[in-house]
């Protein structure tokens, strides 16, 4: 199987737990190499973030559980890098 | 969840200003009550006129420290559980997906043990402080001196909480302890003049 190197996650989370400590308990396992996340909307119970994830063999059914228990709910998996390295998409390189 | 974890858990939730917030609260709503409730048995066992020895005192005194101990944490543990349930179902409903056993529900466990500890040690303290005197009553204490030291203690106790909350707030710290420790003052007043 090739390796996933890089997946962008459209994640609804509740307000707790926040933005920061969420991303560093994503950031923790070995695989991961580093974690964006960034605020999409904020609605009054919940907020939905977008997660990047890089790491050289990221393992999803990991991450999965992990965002999970973060209490996290992952509504769409927009973009996924595999192989010996990323190819960004053409469509956003000037 | 083996009881590392549960320190840990323990540990983050209290780190949230608003669950210290809530639980200071608690801690000092149910320590006066404590603190208050002591000062008035403490001076109706006294002035009842059948109790001679310390010990009789600190024995009430710990079955009302028993009964507010358990009270706080039973009903801040009840009290708790239900918002929390509330909460959880609204946010279940607004992400359409069951949140069991994920860090927000542990987390929520976590802040009901840490309140309702807060809400039970407040009286406890409260009471026992008051009852200290009276473990020397017969040695360097006669009855008389450890009721007055009591309630000396009581109104110290309030008046330093009243300092506390009073430099949290950013107001005159020796206002707001004059204003909690006169409490303790009135109690004893009116338990004097209380009429038999």
């Amino acid at each position: 199987m090739a390796r996933i190197r890089r997946v962008i996650l459209d994640i609804l989370k509740p307000h707790e737990p926040k933005i920061v400590p969420f991303t560093e308990q994503l950031s923790e396992p070995e695989d991961i190499q580093g974690v964006t996340s960034k605020l999409v909307d904020i609605e009054e119970n919940v907020r939905r973030i977008r997660v990047t994830v890089e790491g050289e063999d990221i393992d999803m059914d990991t991450l999965e559980e992990q965002i999970m228990d973060l209490s996290g709910s992952i509504h769409s998996i927009d973009e996924v890098s595999c192989g010996e390295r990323i190819v960004e998409d053409p469509w956003l390189v000037d | 969840m083996n009881p590392r974890e549960r320190l840990a858990g323990l540990k983050r939730v209290f780190g949230k200003e608003d669950v210290r917030s809530l639980a200071r609260r608690y801690f000092v709503a149910n320590g006066f009550d404590g603190t208050l409730t002591s000062i008035g048995v403490v001076l109706g066992a006294y002035m009842g006129g059948n109790i001679d020895s310390g010990l009789a005192i600190i024995g009430i005194g710990l079955g009302a420290a028993i009964g507010l101990g358990t009270s706080g944490i039973w009903s801040v543990w009840e009290i708790e559980r239900a918002e929390t349930s509330r909460e959880l179902l609204q946010l279940e409903a607004a992400m359409l997906t069951d949140l069991d056993d994920t860090q927000l529900t542990r987390d929520f466990r976590n802040e009901q043990i840490v309140l309702a500890l807060a809400a039970a040690t407040g009286p406890v303290i409260g009471i026992v402080v008051t009852l200290l005197p009276f473990l020397f009553e017969g040695m360097f204490l006669s009855l008389f001196q450890a009721v007055l030291l009591s309630i000396a203690l009581g109104v110290l106790l309030l008046a330093g909480v009243g300092a506390y909350m009073g430099t949290i707030s950013k107001q005159r710290w020796y206002v707001a302890a004059v204003r909690m420790g006169l409490a303790g003052l009135v109690v004893a007043v009116i338990t004097v003049f209380l009429p038999g």
